[in-house]
């Protein structure tokens, strides 16, 4: 994530967008709204946390980014076009490109579906093929994963096990941009350990551009060069993640770094 | 106040936890650490005799002079709630959604104290106020689902309290809460064994919050406590091999806040993964996962102690065994 001056053409462009969700009562004031007054941009190959209190709207934001909500005011673009603009055989496309791992594996995959399954769903649905055993197989183990998992249901799985095939499965589509919410915090420290690792491995494999939700300071830290500070909707602080954390220009990123520290390991 | 002697918990002949010797002092906060699937809950509800009936349990859970194994149902339940306060680890669904909020606390102050009428909700304001929720009187007349995970954390720890126990089981308290809730929840049940000399055991995954909550922490693979003593000595100088992967593994935050330095540093993971019930190995339950096993290592290790009452089960200590 840069300024627009030096980027020409950010992958994505948001530019004071607000959202609300159904039946929400906006006043003049301003009250209502989820989001308010977002610009951002992330640009290809970059990795970007977002970090906030719970209800901050950081999934929120990034749903509205990959074209899962609608925004109410304002601009999204991603690849230079608006993302209002995709539809049809467009709209396949972007939700291809822009995939999602969310917080709990365990909620996200269909109980009565074996892997296999829901590994081939997503392709035949995004790009109209059913992909062949070898192709699933590969995509397994890029995760780390033996190919025996296919034939099995998520509640023979671990949680661990479950966000590796919720990875496989976003990775399948080949996306262009990977938005993990909050993708380790239902998992222990060991696991979420190797899930991370992964996460970095296959971002610099793929060549992914990695937007990842987390109230990990630490772990932002040690993944995404960029950071995003929200609160009640609004972007608090944005840059580079060891500017803005060495020097926070707000007294919530300040907050923050303390909390994080209090309840957390040194390391060197 | 608590100690554990020969604990062993079995569910269809296999066992799920086997500890020999591990003891609470008065007003003491130890953290019960380890990997999911270690038996940190199992314990946890070993202690307040709430395992599910087909488990098997032997040895003592010694309280206060008391083998709390061997009292028939009605004085134990005079015991837990009472004397022992326990917060599970998932509050939506340890807190009744069909209830108000008010309710669920006031329950558990009419069950163990003798206050009746408005004495009870002043006492429910006031419990509310001490957890540090915000607006006590119209909170109290809300429902679970109105409230954020972090408000129906502290709901939980209030019902704890309402009978000024002497220990408080804390079973996960804070997993899923964001930072800035889960430090002010961490600080008030520091604040709460200050004030009321309360016990704490406080089971968590994470050593770095441990380290923060608590001045002593047993760590838990397989059932067995492997390592145990003041948490300073056990985080400066680990001696088990599972306890150095566990604080290996923690993300951390960057020492000296020097943050560039930290960007694209790879976590350390642990090999392999824990097993289920029954498939750990013979000898050290941690061996088929550690990179400094040997032969010896498939028979049990002895217990070393350390002037400093740190003990631990390693045939292989990190240090060559000082501490
Ligand atoms: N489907 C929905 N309908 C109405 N309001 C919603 C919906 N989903 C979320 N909200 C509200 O929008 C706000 C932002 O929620 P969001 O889930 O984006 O927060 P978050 O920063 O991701 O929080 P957390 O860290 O707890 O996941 C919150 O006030 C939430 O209650
Ligand atoms: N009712 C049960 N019947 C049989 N096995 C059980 C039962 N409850 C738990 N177990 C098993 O006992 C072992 C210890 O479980 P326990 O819940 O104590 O782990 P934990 O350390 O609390 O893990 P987590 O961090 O995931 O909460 C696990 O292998 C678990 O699958
Ligand atoms: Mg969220
Ligand atoms: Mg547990």
């Amino acid at each position: 994530m840069t300024s627009a001056a030096t980027s020409p053409s950010p992958l994505v462009a948001v530019e004071q967008m607000y959202f609300h969700y159904p039946r929400a009562r906006i006043t003049a004031g301003g009250a209502g709204w989820t989001l308010q007054d977002i610009s951002l941009t992330i640009d290809l190959k970059s990795t970007v946390g977002i970090v906030g209190e719970s209800g901050s709207g950081k999934s929120t934001l990034i749903r509205v980014m990959c074209g899962l909500l609608r925004h109410q005011q304002g601009n999204v673009r991603f690849n230079g076009k608006d993302i209002t603009e995709y539809q049809g055989d467009g709209a396949n496309e972007l939700r291809r490109q822009n995939q999602i791992v969310f917080q709990n594996p365990r909620r996200s995959l269909d109980p009565r579906m074996t892997i296999r399954r829901s590994l081939t769903e997503p392709i035949r649905a995004l790009q109209q093929r059913t992909p062949d055993d070898d192709e699933l197989v590969s995509s397994i183990k890029r995760v780390g994963l033996g190919p025996e998992v296919l034939s099995r249901f998520p509640h023979q799985l671990s949680g661990g096990q479950l966000q590796r095939v919720g990875i496989a499965r976003s990775l399948s589509v080949n996306p262009t941009i990977l938005y993990a919410d909050e993708p380790v915090s239902a998992l222990d420290v060991s696991v979420q350990a190797q899930v991370l690792n992964l996460l970095m491995d296959l971002r610099d494999q793929m060549g992914l551009t990695l937007v990842m939700v987390s109230h990990d300071l630490g772990v932002v830290s040690r993944m995404c060069e960029h950071i995003v500070v929200m609160r009640h909707g609004h972007i608090v602080e944005a840059g580079r993640t060891s500017d803005v954390l060495s020097r926070p220009s707000s007294d919530y990123t300040a907050t923050l770094l303390k909390a994080a520290r209090a309840a957390s390991l040194e390391r060197s | 106040m608590l100690h554990l002697r020969n604990l062993r918990v079995t569910i269809d002949d296999y066992e799920i936890i086997n500890i020999d010797d591990l003891a609470l002092q008065p007003g003491a906060r130890l953290g019960l650490v380890g990997e999911s699937g270690s038996g940190k809950t199992m314990t946890a509800k070993a202690i307040a005799g709430l395992l599910p009936n087909e488990a098997k349990v032997s040895g003592e859970v010694n309280f206060d002079g008391q083998n709390l194994l061997t009292l028939g149902d009605r004085d134990l339940a005079k015991v837990r709630g009472k004397r022992i306060g326990f917060v599970f680890q998932d509050p939506a669904r340890s807190l009744n959604p069909m209830m108000r909020i008010g309710k669920q606390v006031s329950e558990a102050i009419r069950i163990h104290t003798n206050l009746k009428g408005q004495a009870v909700t002043d006492k429910v304001v006031d419990l509310l106020r001490q957890v540090q929720l915000p607006e006590p009187e119209t909170l109290l007349r809300r429902y679970p689902h109105q409230l954020s995970g972090g408000q129906q954390q502290r709901v939980m720890i209030a019902a704890a309290i309402a009978a000024d126990p002497d220990l408080l089981i804390a079973d996960e308290p804070t997993t899923a809460l964001d930072v800035t809730v889960q430090e002010e929840i961490l600080r008030l049940l520091i604040s709460l064994s200050e004030q009321r000399k309360m016990s704490l055991l406080f089971v968590s995954h994470d050593l770095g919050v441990v380290r923060f909550v608590c001045n002593q922490v047993a760590v838990i693979y397989g059932g067995n406590i492997v390592e145990a003593g003041n948490i300073d000595n056990i985080i400066n100088r680990p001696q088990h091999r599972y306890t150095a992967a566990l604080l290996a593994a923690n993300p951390g935050m960057p020492k000296d806040d020097n943050f560039s330095a930290f960007i694209g540093r790879r976590l350390q993971t642990i090999t392999g993964s824990v097993p289920p019930v029954g498939r750990f190995p013979s000898g050290c339950r941690f061996r088929n996962r550690c990179q400094h096993a040997s032969e010896k290592c498939a028979t049990t290790p002895p217990i070393t102690v350390s002037a400093s009452d740190h003990r631990y089960l390693c045939w292989h200590p990190e240090q060559g065994g000082q501490s």
